[in-house]
């Protein structure tokens, strides 16, 4: 049994610098909780707060039932895979893997099983032998894996873990990462500055941005209700397109209008948007709730095709709506189109986003 | 890439005649250094008639390695500068990865007041540290002790060579250190099982600069030290006598000297490269 809950966590890097500010949060028992944001936001100094290697300016930490904050690394029961593997180079993967053990005094008998579970596991059994200097980079990544879950711990803490190896092994070792917290089901924080795998990985995901944390949801949830703007743009490849509109009523229909755009709102959106009669908002369309074609009454615009990306399984386009940049995804691969051509596109309704401009702020009823 | 083939050398010229003016031109360099030692070793196989004319005789003799070896105060020095030179080092390890360690991952005060402290140290003159050091060796009892020569040799290593082992923790990634502190190691733990083993390359080169620094030093042993704790440059230079110079017999003490430094040069060498690289 081990939930972490962060609360109030602050942390100020010397007199000047506030890298971590006023974190709460609620993690439960063996749970997959990542954390994004773009660098710098303070994710790792987040992370290693939890796992002692930081000082905490002010705040609590609890992991299980217990305050952590003063106790070091090695009694918080935790386990920590790091960006650059920090593989102990001088000794053998072997050794690697049971180092954590023979510093709790584990016979070796018992240190070899757990290291046999793990390394059956994650198909290690062959580099056993090897020096860390001879592994590729995602075989000493499976190795630092390894040395997570042969010590048992109440906690695993990922920092970047993916961010060495090239697009098709972390792909891989996504999955790997999964499967394993499906087969050990553990306390889990991941802190990535990659979207897709904070969304693929997290049973929720954390998205921060300068210390501060923006939301806190499953996927589904900050991917559909984006707790502000900032959320909105991080979340989701290719990023949302933001146009900045007026809104106008003549009474029977709501429209928000920007130049060479004129959409006509759903029903919902219309009474959210009741109180900004006359005033400017920003609208939110993310790339694959546009299409191609005319859609529903007034819920078209004409754009302009400025690059025509083609990807195989489907093209995305980026346009020009006015003096706005629009993109649009989902294209079908198959469709004929060339930079220049003119072609109309349609919002899905009801899926458009509206931000106050001040706050930034979603616009809801 | 063999540094013969870039294209900046001499560009214009043929491939071969480059090669060759830089062939030519290592060679010279290496004349230059290695000259004097061939001169040495020469004169110390020369009788004592032939030393002003080494490059003339042909007649060869061990006279005076013999000589030189039966005297008791010359090998008593060899074996000084040996001890000597064995324990600076290992003392000034012991305080120079500790502290080079402190300078690359700590950043408090201490860590601050200590490097400027060795900073200040570093930049007064090597040779205005002799006087002082003599008085105070003879007013506290240490003058021509071990001690009296041991421990300003272990102050100078400090003081010069924190900042080189500073250097090489910089270039090891501080993470090997976390992941054995979260492994159960605490911090003192992590430096001494992670970190120096992944400084060892490093830490034997430092050992070889320390040795031959102490083996070769000379303005120290001649101050600090009298008859009782010979060291083996001082007792060289003692062939200036009022009798005249015996050129022969320092040649042969020097290329005996040569020997150990050589050999320590050699065998760290590889040491020293990889040390330098990390
Ligand atoms: N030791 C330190 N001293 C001063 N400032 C620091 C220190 N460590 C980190 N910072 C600053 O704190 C902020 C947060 O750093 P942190 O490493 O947590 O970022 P991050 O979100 O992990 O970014 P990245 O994705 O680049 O790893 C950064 O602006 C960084 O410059
Ligand atoms: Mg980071």
């Amino acid at each position: 049994m081990a939930a972490i809950s962060l609360s109030k966590l602050n942390k100020h890097y010397g007199s000047l610098f506030h890298a971590v500010k006023d974190v709460d949060l609620e993690i439960a028992d063996k749970e997959f909780v990542a954390l994004v944001g773009p660098s710098g936001c303070g994710k790792s100094t987040t992370l290693r707060m939890i796992a002692g290697l930081e000082d905490i300016t002010s705040g609590d930490i609890r992991i299980g039932n217990r305050v952590v904050n003063d106790l070091p690394p090695r009694d918080r029961d935790i386990a920590m895979v790091f960006q650059n593997y920090a593989l102990y180079q001088h000794m053998s993967v072997y050794d690697n893997l049971a180092f954590g053990l023979r510093n709790k005094k584990t016979s070796e008998a018992e240190i070899k099983a757990a290291i046999d579970r793990a390394a059956g596991m994650l198909g290690l059994h062959e580099l056993l032998a090897r020096k860390p200097k001879q592994l590729s980079g995602g075989q000493q990544q499976r190795v630092a894996l390894g040395r997570c879950i042969v010590r048992n711990p109440e906690v695993f803490l990922f920092d970047e873990p993916l961010s060495n190896l090239d697009a098709k092994l972390r792909a891989q070792m996504r999955i790997e990462i999964k499967r394993l917290h499906a087969a050990i089901p553990t306390t889990s924080v991941f802190v990535t500055h990659d979207q897709v795998e904070a969304m693929t990985l997290g049973d929720r995901v954390v998205i921060m941005r300068d210390g501060r944390v923006q939301q806190v949801g499953t996927p589904l949830q900050v991917y559909g209700k984006p707790a502000n703007k900032f959320v909105a743009g991080f979340i989701g490849a290719p990023a949302m397109n933001f146009v900045n509109v007026t809104v106008r009523s003549d009474g029977v229909a709501t429209t928000v209008e920007a130049d060479g755009l004129k959409l006509t709102v759903s029903g919902a959106d219309a009474r959210a948007l009741a109180a900004y009669h006359g005033k400017p908002v920003i609208m939110g369309a993310r790339p694959e709730h546009l299409a191609l074609g005319e859609g529903a009454p007034g819920a078209s615009f004409d754009a302009h095709v400025e690059v025509v990306e083609q990807l195989g399984s489907e093209i995305l386009l980026e346009t020009k709506v006015g003096s706005h940049g629009i993109t649009v995804a989902r294209v079908p691969a198959e469709t004929v189109i060339a930079r220049g051509d003119r072609v109309r596109v349609s919002a899905q309704p009801g899926r458009l986003h509206f931000f106050d401009p001040e706050t930034e702020l979603p616009i809801t009823g | 890439m063999p540094i013969v083939s870039r294209p900046d050398f001499l560009p214009g010229l043929p491939k071969w005649s480059r090669k060759t003016l830089f062939a030519l031109a290592l060679f010279g360099i290496c004349f230059a250094f290695a000259f004097p030692v061939l001169w040495l070793i020469l004169t110390s196989l020369r009788p004592e008639s032939g030393v002003y004319y080494v490059h003339r005789g042909t007649e060869f003799t061990l006279a005076s390695f013999a000589e030189v070896l039966t005297d008791d105060r010359i090998v008593s020095a060899f074996l000084n500068s040996a001890l000597i030179s064995t324990l600076a080092t290992i003392f000034s390890l012991l305080v120079t990865v500790s502290s080079g360690y402190m300078l690359s991952r700590f950043t408090g005060p201490a860590s601050r007041i200590w490097f400027g402290t060795i900073y200040v140290f570093r930049c007064i003159p090597y040779i205005s540290w002799v006087l002082p050091l003599y008085f105070v060796t003879q007013s506290w009892g240490l003058y021509d002790t071990y001690t009296g020569l041991l421990l300003p040799h272990v102050a100078v290593h400090i003081c010069f060579f924190s900042w080189l082992m500073k250097g090489f923790f910089d270039g090891i990634d501080p993470s090997m250190e976390y992941a054995a502190m979260i492994d159960g190691c605490t911090r003192w733990g992590a430096f001494i099982r992670v970190a120096i083993p992944s400084a060892l390359p490093a830490i034997s080169a430092l050992a070889v600069l320390c040795w031959l620094f102490t083996w070769n030093e000379f303005l120290f042993a001649l101050i600090l030290t009298g008859n009782r704790v010979p060291m083996i440059t001082v007792v060289m230079a003692q062939f200036v006598t009022e009798m005249g110079l015996r050129w022969n017999l320092m040649a042969a003490t020097a290329v005996m000297a040569l020997v150990p430094a050589f050999l320590v040069a050699l065998f760290g060498q590889k040491y020293v490269i990889r040390g330098l690289r990390i």
